[in-house]
């Protein structure tokens, strides 16, 4: 269900075009059965959504509910029993490098330094030698990893690990970012200051976002759209718009709106 | 109140370190009424301890807040198993311990030896002295048959174990990466593990003659099957979090073998070519024991037709000496290889 609906009063060209730039993902109707000699397991039972330019979009579910599945499927890891996944119109069927994904664990590449774990993704799709070492520079200078650049990831932190992957997913300039729990494993502090991280690297860079999380307070804090996910089938139960769209800060916390959303998020979530 | 707050809540019910070890906030009457336990310890204190007594007021919290640092009285009883250093499961002993636990070992076995080959002339036939092994080693150098031996040896070793390492390293990621090579491979190489390659030396001898090439072929056959294997294994080990990412930045099936797959492997391999290396020296020997006219084996079965016990224990020495030194430098290689492995 690729939704181009035209305006009445605009022109039909413009409407097409207006719709096909904002809308930057869209999952239509994706299902994911998971077979085994005794049972079917239904993961997702026709899921749609849409993440448009520049959004930051959250998944929010508790464990089982197949938001990391759908995040897989729409990084083409994994493919869907039925529907399909469009990137600006393009169908999905495979993982590339137009959609960086981060993963909840530690998935750098422990024997590469921290520049050359960034550099990584520009190396394998062939960038330009010189324009390599700058984006690497730039994205270190972004992530306030400079001075470590030539340190192993077992030398770093949880949280400096992350970045570095945030980093390495956004090297080859990706239209959308898929983050997978990224501050799952972190403490609630490192927690915090990554939150606020990413919202600065959203911000700066522009990238769509689109992050899977069973944190609530994490998708009010840094989303402006949420997808609550229910389990059993796994399917979207609701669509929120959080309202403090301009004004995204850790003011917004002490917000009263954002107290009744992450009570009312809450409760939905428990079911 | 005052009375009976001094009298059961000694300093030590009241210290945050004991009632925090009952996960509960001190400084409520109630919890000091109520924790039998407490109450338990304090019958067997003699006296309440003289600075509890002069807190001028009764309330615990006010107790808890500016107490002194007091030790509490002694009952004389102990709580806990005490854990003796030496023999404390996965305990660290230190340096001192370490190596003189080792000297002692080391010296332990010389002991024995020495005793045992003690004694009148015939026990000297079944067990030379140190003395008389260390000069058969001097003897079996200064007339250059070891150094002659040692180098057919090696030679074998290092054609037949380079071999088996290749193929194992081939066929041991293919096997450990794609579940279709697994399929296919997996069930004749799990089969051949089971047959005791030197029960393939008669066979062996007789399709290859006696030259060399039946002795690098059984080394081959003895450990490439372990090799593989065991590198299918530590393949298999590579996270699936560093293939989706490397999927996922755009990297094809080849650049993922050849630039995740193989370097994260590189240690695990060279631990595994260290381990099954030992393995390969004893399809050397079987097949040196059986026909050759050189190596160290054959220089051992030719000291038998002397009774020359001396010599066959300083080559026995050889071996374990070559087994520790190539030990040491593949560990040494593979901590230099990849410092990123490094426990």
């Amino acid at each position: 269900m690729r939704s181009l609906e035209l305006t009445p009063t605009g022109s039909p060209l413009e409407a097409t075009s207006a719709g096909a730039e904002a809308r930057k993902l869209e999952v239509a109707g994706v299902s994911k059965v998971f077979r085994s000699r005794r049972n079917e397991t239904v993961a997702l039972d026709g899921v749609d959504l849409h993440v448009d330019d520049g959004e930051l979009v959250c998944l929010l579910g508790s464990s089982g509910c197949g938001k990391s599945t759908l995040l897989s499927i729409v990084g083409g890891l994994e493919t869907a029993t039925g529907g399909a996944v469009f990137i600006d119109g393009d169908r999905v069927v495979g993982p590339g490098a137009d959609r960086g994904m981060v993963f909840q664990g530690y998935s750098l590449f422990p024997w590469l330094s921290v520049a050359r774990n960034i550099q990584f993704g520009l190396e394998v799709v062939n960038w330009p030698k010189a324009r390599r070492a700058e984006r690497v520079r730039e994205l270190l200078a972004i992530m306030g990893l400079g001075e470590f650049a030539d340190a192993l990831p077992k030398e770093l932190s949880g949280g400096m690990r992350q970045r570095v992957a945030i980093a390495r997913a956004l090297a080859p300039e990706p239209d959308i970012l898929l983050l997978d729990e990224p501050f799952g494993a972190l403490d609630a502090v490192t927690k915090r200051v990554m939150q606020d991280f990413l919202l600065s690297v959203w911000k700066r860079t522009g990238t769509t976002i689109l992050m899977v999380t069973h944190d609530v307070e994490e998708a009010l804090y840094l989303s402006s759209r949420i997808y609550l996910m229910a389990a059993r089938p796994g399917r979207i139960a609701e669509e929120i718009v959080v309202p403090f769209d301009g004004s995204r800060g850790p003011t917004i916390m002490r917000d009263p709106r954002f107290l009744d959303l992450r009570a009312e998020l809450s409760d939905l979530l428990v079911g | 109140m005052t009375r009976p707050v001094t009298d059961a809540a000694p300093p030590n019910t009241t210290r945050p370190g004991s009632s925090g070890s009952f996960g509960e906030v001190a400084g409520s009457d109630a919890d000091m009424a109520l924790d039998p336990s407490s109450i338990d310890t304090n019958r067997t204190d003699p006296e309440p301890a003289g600075p509890a007594l002069d807190q001028p007021a009764a309330d615990p919290a006010v107790l808890v807040g500016s107490e002194p640092a007091v030790a509490v009285p002694a009952t004389g009883a102990t709580r806990g198993r005490y854990q003796r250093p030496l023999f404390r499961i996965r305990g660290d002993i230190g340096p001192a311990w370490r190596l003189g636990l080792g000297v002692a070992g080391v010296a332990a076995i010389f002991v024995v030896w020495i005793l045992m080959s003690m004694g009148d002339g015939a026990n000297n036939a079944i067990i030379p002295t140190p003395a008389a092994t260390i000069r058969a080693l001097g003897d079996l150098w200064s007339d250059g048959t070891l150094q002659a031996d040692l180098a057919a040896s090696m030679q074998r070793i290092a054609i037949g174990y380079a071999i088996s390492v290749a193929v194992g390293i081939v066929v041991g990621i293919g096997i450990g990466t794609f579940a279709s090579v697994e399929s296919f491979l997996e069930p004749q190489f799990g089969f051949l593990r089971y047959v005791p390659a030197t029960a393939l030396t008669p066979l062996f001898l007789l399709w290859f003659g006696i030259g060399e090439s039946p002795k690098i072929w059984l080394i081959v056959v003895g450990t490439v099957f372990f090799n593989i294997l065991m590198v299918a294994d530590v393949a298999r080990a590579v996270p699936r979090e560093l293939l989706n990412a490397s999927y996922t930045l755009g990297a094809g099936r080849g650049t993922i073998l050849r630039r995740v797959v193989l370097p994260h492997s590189v240690p695990g391999i060279i631990d595994v070519a260290r381990i099954n290396l030992a393995a390969a020296w004893s399809m050397l020997v079987v097949a040196e024991l059986l026909a050759a006219k050189s190596g160290l084996a054959f220089e051992i079965v030719r000291a038998q037709r002397f009774r020359a016990v001396d010599v066959m224990f300083a080559l026995l020495i050889v071996f374990g000496v070559i087994g520790i030194v190539s030990d040491v430098f593949l560990r040494w290689i593979r901590n230099v290889i990849s410092p990123w492995a490094r426990p």
